[in-house]
């Protein structure tokens, strides 16, 4: 039996994905009428395929609110949410109590595993904190690395590429419950010391912003001097010290939490021990500079020659196939154009009423087109792509489409007489 | 960079503190027109150089005012050492001032040179190493002013325009101002080398109409203003020569120093005041001719 505490998107994904591979799961989280609505498969959150993973194997998983059914289980894995406020610090306060309610509920002999995202030297701490627990009852405690990609996590919960576990003495051999769970997923499975693993995951994402970072900084000099990015990558991911898998895609600078945390606390370790934090400051200000990429666009294009412009805004997620707003380009931009009629439409988020005096949110892509100076596509939903450009034509007051990601074809765009803006090329150009 | 402290009021009357020269004059008159009580204060009423300007500025300014720092010695008077410390001494003067009662609201209006040369683009929180002395004066006064208001809690907002241009320029200084000038008496226009660096040019009135919203809204903080679009100093010299459009001769020069540009990211306006829309260079410069005109021609 597995256990898993807290309830988080990581939480949930996994103890399905544990389930699927066959195992007898219980997810253990405090929100008793939560745990209700997920025993009925009612989930919190979007993410593609995760009702499904839920449907096959119901059986196997049962959501409590009762932290002593945790006893029953020989791993338990602490899932809870990390929160990080705006500049990516994190709050370990919630982590910290319900690890204390873990191990006053987990039965002797048990193996905790938190796969929570910590900062170095979170694990060694606990395990002292543990240690006595360790004479006494048998516990053993692990780090386990999570990479969640919102959108892609039942995909990479179930076919990881590598198992990072991180061990207070990765010279012993791991226990053989906890050897198990891992082999059921056929995958390399690198054990090395708490304070390795936990920097082996911020190692991971700081190679993801740093070639976003790349992506960025040369697309936006692609707008500038005529060159096409789009043109460009193709040649840098067959070089095999870039990779085909390489993110090379410029977007609306780093949103979503978890890379952001990871920089904060790179600049923050590097502070603290007096390390060069000059990349990932740099990291930071290419971020939030073209974060507002948009916003910049608007006011050269139609804010500065319209009075009163109504812009409509597809997309409102941080990136498309989540309903995850943290840090997301689409909030910034419609804050930053309060004084503005604004229309938005996301196929899985819904703002609350009333949070902009000229906000109103649609029931339809098109629909929020109407009568609209601008259109602006922050998010990459593939819908969008679909949508016919002749359509949009007629609903729109304006000439002015900004697509970031590219979602439409910009060619088409220009022969319907807008103008059109993309990253990585300059207006007008489209893909 | 900047908040606002309150939704748009009208301040009860402002002081404008150096108003006979060019960006002071355009403010004061700016204000005037949208029917704001102006005291316009110049070196005739108090000279900020000397100890008992302290007290006399005392006299002149009440608590509920709103003070708009602009006076300061400038480059084409003294770019030496001697005439930084005679401004840090009109800066320390103010600061005593400003630490004796809670004024309303203070704006300084600092420069650009308080960066280092190499900020690009230019953001607020942009490396302030300041390659001249002009540029360390506004430095050295914008901590000043600030370590005085920390002190009675008056709201205080720092505004670093990149080089202005328009009617009333008393500076002569290299670039549209100049340009325009030359063009029109000489009929040409002279270049540091060809003209490759590119800068950024705000118009006289923008500034004024953003330090009225920023009175307006009490707002607080530092902001830079500029366009966001730098142009070379050819480009600004060919623009002239066409809406002069009587055969200005445009003469490039042996380049004396190396070329280096300055770009400005605007973010931090286009959120602080998003309806606020910046003139293009080619309406200023075309506004500033015809103010020319029309002053020749009154």
């Amino acid at each position: 039996m597995i256990g898993f505490a807290g309830l988080s998107h990581l939480g949930l994904v996994s103890g399905m994905a544990a389930a699927a591979k066959g195992f007898d799961v219980i997810a253990y989280g405090a929100d008793g009428a939560l745990c209700d609505r997920l025993n009925r498969g009612e989930f919190p959150f979007f993410e593609p395929g995760l009702e499904e993973l839920w449907s096959a194997n119901r059986s196997r998983i049962n959501f409590t609110a009762a932290a002593a059914e945790l006893s029953l289980c020989q791993v338990i894995y602490l899932s809870l949410d990390v929160a990080t406020d705006e500049n990516g610090g994190s709050d370990l306060s919630g982590l910290t109590d319900l690890i204390d309610r873990v191990v006053a509920a987990a039965a002797n002999d048990t193996i905790l595993i938190v796969l929570s995202q910590v900062p170095p030297g979170f694990t060694r701490k606990l395990a002292g904190r543990i240690e006595p627990l360790r004479n006494t009852r048998g516990l053993q405690l692990f780090y386990q690395v999570e990479t969640l990609i919102f959108g892609r996590a039942v995909e990479r919960a179930m076919e990881p590429e590598r198992f990072i576990v991180g061990a207070n003495d990765p010279r012993h051999e791991l226990p053989e419950t906890y050897q198990n769970v891992l082999s059921a997923f056929d995958c390399p499975i690198l054990v090395m010391r708490y304070e390795s693993a936990e920097l082996a995951k911020i190692s991971i994402n700081m190679c993801l912003v740093s070639s976003v970072s790349v992506a960025n900084t040369m697309a936006e000099l692609c707008e500038k001097i005529g060159a096409d990015w789009s043109e460009i990558v193709p040649a840098l991911k067959l070089d095999k010290r870039i990779g085909q898998y390489a993110y090379l895609t410029p977007g609306l600078g780093i949103a979503g939490g978890n890379l952001e945390r990871d920089i904060a606390t790179v600049v923050s370790l590097a502070n603290e021990f007096g390390a060069d934090d000059g990349v990932p400051d740099a990291w930071i200000a290419n971020s939030r500079y073209r974060r507002d990429w948009v916003l910049r666009v608007l006011h050269a294009g139609v804010i500065s020659r319209v009075a009163n412009p109504m812009i409509a805004v597809w997309g409102l997620a941080y990136k498309q196939d989540t309903n995850s707003t943290k840090n997301s380009p689409a909030l910034f931009l419609i804050d930053a154009l309060k004084p503005f009629s604004v229309r938005a439409y996301d196929p899985a988020v819904t703002l609350e009423a009333g949070i902009q005096p000229n906000f109103l949110q649609s029931a339809t892509a098109l629909e929020a087109c109407e009568g609209a100076d601008a259109l602006a596509i922050m998010t990459p939903w593939p819908e969008f792509s679909a949508i016919d450009i002749a359509e949009i034509r007629q609903l729109m007051k304006g000439r002015v489409i900004v697509d970031p990601y590219s979602m439409l074809d910009g060619e088409t765009c220009g022969r319907s007489g807008f103008s059109y803006f993309k990253l990585g090329s300059p207006a007008g150009k489209g893909k | 960079m900047i908040r606002h402290l309150t939704s748009e009021t009208s301040p009860a009357r402002v002081v404008v503190v150096g108003a006979s020269g060019f960006v002071g004059q355009d403010i004061t008159r700016t204000l005037r027109e949208s029917g704001t009580e102006v005291v316009a204060l110049s070196s005739a009423d108090v000279d900020l150089t000397k100890p008992e300007s302290v007290d006399a500025l005392g006299r002149m300014i009440g608590e509920p005012d709103s003070l708009v720092i602009v006076s300061a010695i400038t480059p084409d008077k003294g770019k030496d050492a001697a005439t930084l410390m005679r401004n840090l001494a009109m800066g320390q003067h103010l600061s005593a001032f400003l630490e004796q009662a809670k004024r309303a609201h203070v704006v300084y209006i600092s420069s650009d040179a308080v960066y280092a040369d190499d900020a690009n683009p230019v953001r607020e929180n942009s490396c302030c190493d300041p390659s001249s002395f002009h540029g360390l004066m506004h430095l050295v006064r914008e901590r000043m002013f600030a370590e005085a208001v920390r002190k009675t809690a008056t709201p205080y907002l720092i505004l670093r325009p990149c080089a202005v241009y328009g009617g009333g320029d008393t500076h002569n200084s290299y670039g549209p101002n100049r340009f325009l000038r030359t063009a029109l008496k000489d009929h040409q226009i002279s270049l540091f080398g060809q003209g490759e660096e590119q800068r950024d040019h705000i118009y006289i009135k923008d500034l004024s109409r953003l330090v009225a919203l920023c009175l307006a809204r009490s707002s607080e903080g530092v902001l830079n203003v500029a366009t966001g679009q730098s142009v070379s100093f050819f480009e600004v010299a060919e623009k002239i020569a066409q809406l002069c459009g009587d055969g200005v001769e445009i003469k490039g020069s042996p380049r004396a120093n190396p070329v280096t540009h300055r770009h400005f990211d605007v973010t931090n306006i286009r959120k602080a005041f998003p309806e606020f829309v910046l003139t293009s260079l080619d309406d200023g410069l075309a506004e500033f001719l015809r103010e020319i005109k029309d002053n020749q021609a009154g």
